[in-house]
């Protein structure tokens, strides 16, 4: 009887062994990447403030060791060892209740090593840099504490293999993103950025939470790899579902329109905050949620579509708000908004790789842009305001040329390594058909030239303003882990564009994620078409080269370079040249109003209909159960007079009860 | 003795109406205890006549009728116990005045 089932089982367990053997030994070493981090929050939290002065030792360490371990993992996922399609390492079983088991799993393949390259780099370089930005905090203990809480998360994030295991750490980041813009709570705006920050993700969690319940409720499953494989099978209806409600979640964690709101306000925070979480990494959560849920988002074009829409919405939206904003830390949060859109656009049009390129490209150039301006930042006196800098080129030459190279990044200047990225996800939307987004997607490009190479000029050039001139002999630049890290992030954002950009059309990071996405791409627009350098593909690239050329060359006119001074009367001349650039010049600067509309929909119009319920709730559901009291006690108090303490009432009551019993009893009996 | 049951009947019932009268009408707790020994006479009353009219309980009744007596002797030993211990307490016999049970 069992002689029938042995051929069957051989090859089963011949295949197990092979894939056990596969799997390099190296992903044993992924558990200890998650312990580093939560064993630097965990000795922080609870020692940090007895160390005081040399608190962040041991959180920067532990990240360091991350890093090494970090890039350990990636090599070996890269090269291979752990098979095309990734590997896995399950700890135990987390939820163990009957049917619903929930395994805390952990999973690394190419997209992961691609996202772990972007975090532990980056996460390393600002923890470096925060040794010498928070040095006169008092509390820098609790800033480090609450960064490699962050770095648990994130990390926790991308290596989750359950949905229920992301959305923990989803929640996390977006915790410890809260800790830290609130990171200097006694001041009131900082207090109320973090809250708003908080609020404003719950909307999208919500949406994030019913598409994780949808899958459970649809496939019974909450493994991430075997909940695609179910997915495929459902109608499609629920598929569009389940993947509008995961973007939903997205959108509120990347920050997209119409949940954009959070991010420029969550500056507040400190400068190397902005550049982690709010830059480089957690915002890039949706992008890297949206590209993981690949094969749900294929089976669902229509909501593709609504992604690139979105995503190209917001990129031009906050491209124009980041032309007239001051703040220097603004600016980038806006020119964040607007890139974190453009990677939307490719996910939407189903240039997947194009967006995970652009999301490490651009993790590597806004850290280096955001960790710059905290650096200038502290060499004016903790002045924010770019209309009171100017001039500080030479006086902070690391900070100007670092800053210069992220520019030139940012805005796709080639060989850098934004010009890779953005010109992959503008070319690739161009021969996918969808040659709005690319149209929008080039007046976007040309904008965040333009108002880079602004706050360059404001910045940097021109002649310094009054502010600057009073402290100009104590401007210096920043101390060494700071500029340090500035150079190790522009390092970078110069070459990485060349190091896994090339050669055009068949980069080494295509070769890279080509297994996680190759069906998906299939599916979306059948067989690749062959790259033609000197046909379509050269001539994007040529447009794409000459819309940041363009923007560049109309921000150095109005805001100089280097010698050349700020163009403050023809910038002037030119808002008010006519009532429509003033009217541009106005909506930019509120910023399209977006905060006054939410005020007035959720504070006033909200306010009204929560009145109307608190008076509802008061009246109506709290009157019926006090009512209910308050009869009971009345009834009370009229029924005690009955009981007044002289015998020959009761005994009246008892006689008169009598009679009535046996009258009663007579007229029933009589009948 | 009568012939008719109706008329022991109705005197038991007279009695017994005297005597809640007096029980719920009369302040003093002495006159009260009497009229609870008026009360208890004439249901001892209905007894006997039921006992001498019908021969079935002619045997019962009288029992019943003694041991109504006993019980009546030992409730008037207490409540006189009780009505005397008040008494000393609150220096009056009205029970209008006794009002401790009230809330």
């Amino acid at each position: 009887m069992f002689e029938s089932l042995i051929p069957s089982v051989a090859p089963l367990v011949a295949a197990a062994s092979e894939e056990a053997e596969a799997v390099s030994e190296v992903i044993n070493l992924v558990p200890i990447l998650l312990a580093l981090p939560l064993a630097g929050f965990v000795f922080t939290a609870f020692f940090g403030r007895r160390i005081g002065r040399f608190a962040f030792l041991v959180p920067l360490l532990l990240v360091v060791a991350t890093w090494v371990l970090g890039m350990v993992v990636v090599y070996e996922a890269l090269s291979g060892g752990f098979g095309e399609h990734g590997a896995g390492i399950t700890l135990y079983t987390w939820i163990p209740a009957g049917a619903f088991q929930v395994e805390l799993g952990l999973f690394v393949d190419q997209l992961t090593a691609c996202l772990l390259i972007v975090v532990t780099t980056i996460g390393m370089l600002v923890h470096l840099y925060s040794v010498g930005y928070m040095a006169h905090d008092p509390g820098r203990w609790r800033f480090f504490a609450y960064l490699n809480l962050f770095m648990f998360s994130m990390l926790l994030l991308v290596l989750g293999d359950s949905w229920l295991t992301v959305f923990a750490a989803w929640e996390l980041v977006g915790l410890s993103s809260y800790l830290l813009i609130g990171f200097w709570y006694p001041r009131w705006s900082a207090a109320l950025a973090a809250k708003k920050a908080f609020i404003v993700n719950r909307v999208g969690d919500v949406g994030f939470a019913l598409g994780i319940m949808l899958i459970w409720a649809s496939t019974g499953t909450l493994d991430i790899r075997d909940s695609f494989e179910l997915i495929a099978g459902l109608d499609g209806t629920t598929i569009a579902v389940i993947a509008l409600l995961v973007f939903c979640g997205a959108v509120g964690k990347s920050a997209q329109f119409p949940l954009h709101v959070w991010l420029p306000d969550a500056m507040e925070g400190p400068t190397p905050v902005s550049a982690l979480i709010h830059a480089a990494t957690m915002v890039n959560a949706g992008v890297y949620l949206v590209a993981r849920a690949n094969p749900i988002f294929a089976l669902a074009p229509d909501v593709m579509v609504l992604v690139a829409a979105i995503g190209i919405f917001t990129a031009i939206l906050a491209a124009s708000i980041a032309f007239t904003q001051n703040d220097i830390k603004r600016v980038l949060a806006y020119s964040t908004l607007s890139q974190l859109g453009y990677m939307f656009a490719a996910l939407g049009v189903g240039a997947f790789i194009a967006a995970i390129f652009h999301l490490m490209a651009h993790g590597f150039f806004k850290g280096l842009l955001f960790l710059g301006s905290g650096s200038v930042i502290h060499a004016v006196h903790e002045e924010q305001d770019m209309n009171n800098m100017g001039g500080l080129w030479r006086k902070i030459p690391i900070t100007h040329w670092t800053m210069l190279v992220g520019t030139l990044a940012i805005a796709g200047i080639p060989p850098l390594a934004g010009f890779f990225s953005k010109d992959e996800i503008l070319a690739e939307s161009f021969k996918f058909g969808f040659q709005w987004v690319w149209a929008i997607g080039v007046v976007v490009a040309v904008m965040t030239a333009f108002y880079m190479w602004r706050l360059m000029g404001k910045t940097f050039y021109g002649e310094p303003s009054a502010h600057v001139r009073s402290l100009w002999d104590r401007i210096h630049e920043s101390t060494w882990t700071m500029t340090l890290s500035l150079v190790l992030l522009a390092i970078p954002s110069l070459f990485l564009g060349m190091a896994i950009g090339l050669p055009l059309g068949d980069s080494t990071l295509k070769h890279w994620l080509e297994p996680v996405f190759e069906e998906s791409e299939k599916m979306l627009h059948g067989e690749a078409k062959p790259f033609e350098l000197l046909g379509i593909d050269g001539v994007l690239i040529i447009i794409s080269v000459a819309a940041a050329a363009l923007g560049l060359g109309v921000g150095i006119a109005l805001f100089g370079a280097f010698r050349r001074g700020e163009r403050r009367a023809r910038v002037e001349a030119l808002t008010n040249s006519s009532g429509a650039t003033r009217f541009l010049y106005r909506a930019s600067f509120a910023k399209w109003w977006f905060d006054d509309l939410n005020h007035l929909l959720f504070i006033v119009v909200g306010g009204r209909v929560a009145d109307a319920m608190w008076w509802f709730d008061r009246t109506v559901v709290d009157g019926t159960v006090n009512g209910i009291g308050r009869l009971t006690i009345d009834a009370g108090r009229g029924l005690r007079r009955v009981q007044t303490g002289r015998v020959q009432n009761y005994a009246l009551g008892i006689a008169i009860g009598l009679i009535v019993m046996i009258g009663s009893y007579l007229l029933i009996a009589a009948r | 003795m009568s012939q008719s049951l109706d008329a022991y009947l109705v005197l038991s019932g007279i009695l017994f109406a005297i005597g809640t009268f007096g029980f719920l009408a009369r302040r003093n707790a002495i006159s009260m205890l009497m009229s609870i020994e008026l009360m208890l006479n004439a249901v001892n009353l209905t007894i006997v006549a039921f006992g001498a009219f019908i021969p079935d309980l002619n045997v019962d009744a009288s029992v019943i009728a003694l041991m109504v007596m006993a019980v009546a002797a030992a409730e008037a030993t207490v409540g006189l116990a009780i009505v005397m211990a008040i008494y000393r307490n609150r220096r009056t016999p009205l029970v209008d005045e006794y009002d401790a049970m009230r809330q």
